[in-house]
């Protein structure tokens, strides 16, 4: 969009085709990159091409030809009012205030809080917001910046997504008060804000947060038994606040600019859990020393993407049988039978892994389950992440067989990274890994005692970038 | 006695101001004009177009840059200094 805004200003005239229930976002774009009136029109989801051509293109054509309206030779300033204090009342008052709604129409056809994610929230008052603000020793005129290089450069200001949009200290502390957490939490809070907190476009629909390293027993966050349940009054009130500084500080609104065709419950009432760093085999680096920062100092991992769950391969107990005497069905299907454990467990959940996606998944594991992956060799995350992107690789013939790869890579016109030849030039047995990169895949240790790991998809960076942020930072 | 009045603060963002602008000046006619057609994924879309615009219009120039993403393959500035119009699709 960007490109067409820079088009229209260059003096040359544009229409877009676009798909009908995405013309708010076309409308939104326009406006934040200065076009507000660019032209449009709709190509079908279902009629095929030629009917549909058929269809649009004389109208398409006229968009090109007809002259402009006096609206459309406008030029101004687009500079929507800011106030610190968006309500004065009673407490009764500010609650039916701040659960207004407004009515969003197709594709949703229904009421989307305007404030809020749909729960009631905790009023911001004046007092509790500078309660808040005692949590940090940031100014709360302060602008939100990049505190490192990373996804942005250090000293930058971060822009919300979607709008683009700017916020102070403060008004990440407001958003604080109205998730209902504590002044100890906003460093994380603040952390978080940093990401810009986007929501994604129509396909990568999920975020959630996890803190590494010792300020997340500060702050009492649950990184045991039901580290994604409710009931933890830090890891809930944190991870809400994501969703509802995508909301206010980003503009995300469902059906105009938050696309997400169904959701994720990753995104209901927000999602924030901890490593459980004493849990990690010897050796083994924590989220923090993974991404160069010291076992002492503590960040958030921030993700957006493909947002769902899979687990519950393998019953626990099987689990243990597996391990123990090498009985049952794991035993059976990675033929060690009556041999004793360890033995590499990630094995049987490999084939099932990227039959139905592509890309990397975060493995959630119990501390038990990681150790024996250390016992029968893995010394390090690094070597089970290389492990998993060998593991990944399929003959060419297959990988052709996917949906996504036509638009990764750009319609098999590019190159193959692995080995730098173009996609056309690969024989069919060639080995594609189906993970980019090894480091893709990302392990978290955290649970209870139970035999479990959950594979949460999408791969921990996009375009390379790392999405963490140093929760000290913003002490 | 009255209830305690309070001042609530304003959780959104702030909007940077944005300049804006008009619409380029549409054209008089397509014939002899260079019209690009900026290709974004979609070819059981794309694929009819193209080949309709070219049979239908054969007095326009057409030119075409195509992309399996979202994000356009962009014209150079030397190619926008003969460019007169811009058809973008699919924009997903």
């Amino acid at each position: 969009m960007p490109y067409i805004t820079k088009l229209e200003k260059a003096g040359i005239p544009t229409v877009i085709v676009d798909l009908e229930d995405q013309h708010e976002m076309v409308k939104q774009v326009a406006l934040q990159y200065g076009v507000p009136k660019l032209r449009y029109l709709p190509a079908s989801r279902m009629l095929h091409g030629e009917k549909d051509v058929e269809n649009f293109i004389e109208p398409m054509l006229e968009l090109l030809t007809r002259p402009l309206t006096d609206e459309e030779k406008e030029s101004g300033m687009y500079m929507p009012p800011s106030q610190r204090i968006l309500f004065e009342g009673t407490l009764e008052e500010a609650e039916i205030f701040y659960q207004q709604t407004r009515h969003v129409p197709k594709p949703l056809d229904a009421p989307i809080a305007v404030y809020t994610d749909g729960l009631p929230v905790v009023i911001p008052t004046e007092e509790r917001v500078e309660k808040m603000l005692e949590g940090t020793s940031h100014k709360p005129d302060e602008l939100i910046t990049y505190q490192r290089d990373g996804i942005g450069k250090k000293g930058d200001v971060v822009r919300f997504l979607p709008m683009e949009r700017t916020a102070t200290v403060e008004r990440v502390a407001v958003n604080a008060v109205t998730a209902g957490c504590k002044p100890e939490h906003l460093p994380a809070v603040l952390a978080i804000a940093e990401s810009g907190c986007g929501t994604g476009t129509t396909t990568f629909w999920g975020q959630w947060c996890c803190i590494s390293g010792p300020y997340a027993k500060e702050i009492g966050m649950n990184s045991g038994v039901g580290m994604l349940d409710p009931g933890s009054p830090a890891n809930m009130p944190v991870g809400r606040a994501y969703q509802l500084m995508a909301i206010n500080l980003g503009g995300a609104v469902p059906g105009v600019n938050r696309m997400n065709s169904i959701g994720s419950p990753f995104n209901s009432g927000g999602t924030c859990f901890a490593e459980n760093a004493a849990g990690l085999p010897s050796g083994w680096k924590g989220l923090n020393e993974e991404y160069g920062f010291k076992k002492d100092e503590s960040i958030v991992l921030v993700i957006n993407s493909g947002g769902y769950i899979v687990g519950n391969q393998f019953s626990p107990g099987g689990y243990r049988a597996f391990q123990k005497s090498g009985h049952g069905g794991m035993a059976r299907r990675m033929d060690v039978k009556g041999i004793p454990g360890p033995h590499n467990w990630l094995e049987y959940l490999v084939p099932q892994l990227w039959a139905g996606r592509e890309g990397g998944y975060t493995f959630i594991m119990v501390p038990e389950m990681a150790q024996h992956l250390y016992e029968i060799g893995f010394k390090s995350k690094d070597e089970v992440y290389q492990w998993l992107w060998e593991k990944s690789k399929e003959p060419l013939k297959q990988y052709r067989l996917r949906s996504w790869p036509d638009e990764g890579t750009n319609g098999w016109l590019g190159i193959e990274r692995t080995s730098g030849k173009h996609w056309k030039e690969l024989p069919d047995d060639y080995m594609v890994p189906v993970v980019d990169e090894p480091t893709d895949n990302c392990i978290i240790i955290g649970g209870g005692d139970e035999e479990i790991c959950q594979q949460l998809t999408g791969r921990r960076g996009m375009l390379g970038t790392a999405p963490v942020f140093s929760i000290d930072a913003w002490r | 006695m009255a209830e305690k009045i309070y001042k609530c603060l304003d959780p959104t963002g702030t909007q940077l101001p944005v300049k804006t602008y008009p619409l380029a000046p549409r054209l008089d006619t397509l014939d002899g004009k260079t019209i690009h057609i900026s290709i974004t994924g979609e070819p059981d879309i794309t694929l009819p177009l193209e080949k309709k615009l070219r049979s239908d219009y054969p007095n326009v120039n057409w030119t075409q840059k195509k992309s399996y993403t979202p994000t356009p393959v962009y014209l150079t500035e030397e190619e926008m200094k003969t460019t007169d119009a811009v058809i973008l699709a699919v924009t997903w």
